[in-house]
């Protein structure tokens, strides 16, 4: 069968059958289960109430249980175990893990991707979501910063190779090197520690549209009036923007901040495809991937380590969120 | 209008029949020089009307296009119908498989290395004895290439696991022969002559290698080529069997010295194109363009037998390009002339009828002479016809491994994927950006003493 057709019916199965599950379901504990009606009419609403949230999310539940915990509480358990899953050794992997030097490497990297990355990218983006506001042409320049984020990763990388790229017809840094200055070209994924910094570029590129997006909406929901009065209080372009604008959209800064940091502890493909790890720029998640489908007991104790890291971060953000809801 | 569009779709369809017809036998049968004999006795004994066969492979686009060129003689001669899938992360898709479910029936491995793992895990059927023989006693060097597809199983027993099919001679140096006649230069018969031809050309003004290790995530591994073959002309046969199953340490100095054998070329001043930092990086795919610029940026490369095809548009095998075989050394001449060389293994992961059938086939000389009339595939089965070869680099190259008589395979290949297809590759570009040699292989040793 054509596979179109395939992925129609799937969805049609999907989204149809939750709608069929609902309906149904609730049906069957409002008219059969505990009937709204005959002598115990009252308690049978009140049972119906407390066991009908639960109906509804069941399904949620179980499919998040399924793909979510299950899988967590999988690989933390087949960290225990050895290269091929069937010797017990504790906590061994995590310890030979710590003791390597490649480890702590990618440990201190990643901690310097997740400070940076998002630090200049919400910066950035804050600042040209605030300098675009009120040109003419501003809604062209923020469609030009954002576009990066349509392009994958690794689409990224392989533009940016590019930029790096030794060869002085190729690579613009070097092309300005020679041209410019008569320097003798070099390879700055090469250069100890500032290749770090070249990678995070890469990320910031494409990360900077996605921050200014929804800072540009959170400024713009600002209420004028608070403009308006420092204004006419006297206040200056930096105070209105430091004082009056920046303190009203701190919330969405956060959510920005950590949402970016989330996505800094996950990415992998960047160094993956730039330098391999190699020179210094291994971080968690490139690391994880040396052991994956070799040593699967190495890999989930990383992918437990990383999971550790992010989960501060995560609860932060959805607490962020459900504040902003209230 | 529509009587020219007419006329288009006519000659549309008819290239469409025209090609399709194409892909079901390249070769018509019983023409050229061919072993058609060993096809229709093949197709005398086996039938598998009706049956299907999956088969997995590494290889993609073009390159799985040859493939199924010869699967179609297989279908002709037998009736099955064979299902051939590539993908560019076999070598993940194979292990979830293994672990998953949803084996193919054959699996075309890269490197069996991974077939080890699996065989150990009982992924893969052994292979029928009368096979083994057969690869014995038809391949040239064929102990050699039996040992190599020998794994423990597991049970702990010993078996033969596949059929090697289609291999890659690696100690080879590539040069512009107009290059070397201009400037008088002589092609060297030991490492002492490649050595000095080297400090030579320096003195010309010119520099002589181009070496690239580039490769994305597997950037390095053209280096752990070279230093396999240092091994072979370092240290015994014995010794590098011992190096490749650790135990040999890495960081023992024997393979010290093969990794600084390396370095005397890699490192030296001068000797390398954009010196050894743009050697960690360049892509081995652009590496060799080098050769071809004017006046030349470099005058040799070494890289396996498959370079050819990333040469630059134009440049032809065999006239524009030579290579000649990477020398031992003079004073090492009691080890002879090794061959360093990879290959791919056919191994079944499905026991029926119909694999091993297909295992059969791919034993016959035919088969190989199917693959070599399609170019970039070198067989040492000797009953394979050489002059089906399409170029004479090709019917050379193949006689250096018919001819072959100490044959290694590629050491990094053979090692656990931690070490072969990472510590390794990575190790060796830090020494060649600088990292001691010694410090490399210690920590190398490392890796390998976590994982056992």
């Amino acid at each position: 069968m054509n596979p179109v057709f395939q992925g129609l019916i799937t969805i049609a199965v999907g989204v149809g059958g939750i709608f069929v599950y609902f309906i149904a379901s609730n049906a069957f504990l409002d008219k059969v289960l505990f009937p709204a009606k005959g002598p115990n009419a009252s308690r049978n609403i009140n049972r119906a109430n407390t066991i009908r949230p639960w109906l509804f999310m069941a399904p949620t539940i179980i499919a998040l249980s399924l793909y979510l915990v299950y899988p967590v509480i999988g690989s933390f358990i087949r960290s225990l175990f050895n290269r091929s899953g069937d010797e017990f050794v504790g906590f061994s992997n995590y310890t030979t893990m710590f003791a390597s030097s490649e480890f702590r490497t990618a440990f201190w990297n990643n901690v310097l991707w997740a400070l940076v990355v998002p630090s200049v990218s919400t910066f950035l983006g804050l600042l040209i979501a605030q300098l675009t506001d009120k040109l003419r042409w501003g809604n062209i320049a923020k469609s030009l910063i954002f576009m990066p984020m349509a392009i994958s990763f690794v689409g990224a990388s392989l533009i940016w190779k590019f930029v790096y790229a030794i060869d002085p017809e190729l690579g613009v840094i070097n092309a300005i090197r020679v041209n410019m200055f008569g320097a003798s070209p070099l390879d700055v994924l090469q250069i100890a520690f500032w290749n770090n910094l070249f990678l995070m570029v890469i990320l910031i590129w494409v990360q900077t549209g996605f921050a200014m997006v929804i800072l540009s909406a959170a400024l713009r929901g600002i209420p004028e009036e608070t403009i308006e009065a420092a204004i006419i209080d006297g206040a200056n372009p930096f105070q209105i923007f430091f004082r009056i604008q920046v303190p009203q959209v701190t919330n969405t800064i956060i959510v920005v901040f950590t949402t970016t940091t989330i996505l800094v502890l996950k990415v992998f493909d960047i160094v993956y495809a730039m330098t391999g790890g190699n020179f210094n720029t291994q971080i968690l998640p490139s690391y994880m991937m040396q052991f994956m489908f070799r040593d699967d007991g190495r890999a989930t104790a990383v992918a437990i380590v990383i999971m550790l890291i992010v989960t501060p971060v995560m609860i932060q953000n959805i607490r962020q969120a459900r504040a902003e809801m209230r | 209008m529509t009587r020219k569009l007419t006329g288009v779709s006519v000659i549309a369809l008819l290239s469409v029949a025209g090609s399709a017809m194409a892909q079901d036998l390249i070769a018509p049968i019983g023409e050229g020089d061919f072993s058609w004999d060993a096809l229709e006795e093949f197709a005398a004994n086996h039938d598998y009307s009706g049956e299907t066969l999956n088969v997995t492979g590494a290889t993609t686009g073009d390159d799985a296009q040859r493939y199924r060129n010869l699967y179609a003689y297989f279908e002709n001669a037998t009736g099955a119908n064979v299902e051939y899938s590539g993908s560019e992360s076999f070598e993940q898709d194979i292990v979830i498989a293994s672990q998953a479910g949803g084996l193919p029936d054959v699996a075309l491995f890269p490197q069996p290395g991974l077939a080890k793992d699996l065989a150990s895990q009982g992924a893969l059927v052994p292979v029928p004895d009368d096979m083994v023989e057969f690869m014995a006693e038809n391949y040239a060097a064929g102990d050699s290439w039996k040992q190599l597809a020998t794994f423990v199983g597991p049970e702990g027993e010993e078996d033969v696991y596949g059929l090697f099919f289609g291999t890659d001679v690696k100690s080879l140096v590539w040069y512009v022969p107009e290059q070397f006649e201009e400037a008088g230069y002589d092609i060297p018969e030991t490492q002492e002559e490649l050595m000095a031809l080297s400090q030579q050309i320096v003195e010309d003004g010119g520099t002589p290698w181009c070496i690239g290790l580039g490769s994305g995530a597997a950037t390095g591994w053209p280096a752990t080529d070279w230093v396999e073959d240092m091994m072979l002309r370092t240290a015994s046969l014995e010794d590098y069997d011992r190096w490749v199953s650790n135990d040999l340490p890495f960081n023992d100095p024997i393979v010290v010295n093969a990794i600084e054998q390396y370095g005397n070329y890699a490192l030296t001043e001068g000797f390398v194109d954009g010196g050894p930092e743009a050697a960690a990086t360049t892509d081995f795919r652009d590496s060799p363009d080098g050769l071809f610029d004017f006046p030349p940026a470099c005058y040799m490369h070494k890289q396996a037998s498959f370079i050819p095809i990333f040469f630059p548009e134009g440049v032809e095998a065999g006239t524009d390009v030579e290579f000649f075989y990477f020398p031992p050394f003079e004073s090492e001449a009691d080890l002879g002339r090794p061959v360093l060389g990879s290959g791919g293994l056919a191994s079944v992961t499905n026991d029926r009828d119909v694999t091993k059938g297909f295992l059969e086939f791919l034993g016959t000389p035919i088969a190989h002479e199917i693959m070599m009339t399609q170019g970039q595939f070198l067989s040492p089965h000797q009953d394979a016809n050489l002059d089906i070869y399409t170029s004479d680099v090709q019917r050379s190259l193949g006689e250096i491994l018919t001819t072959a008589t100490s044959f290694r395979f590629d050491g990094s290949d053979l090692m656990p994927g931690e070490i072969g297809t990472n510590a390794f590759w990575t190790g060796m570009v830090d020494y060649t950006t600088g990292a001691d040699a010694q410090a490399v292989a210690d920590q190398i040793q490392n890796r390998w003493d976590e994982i056992q």
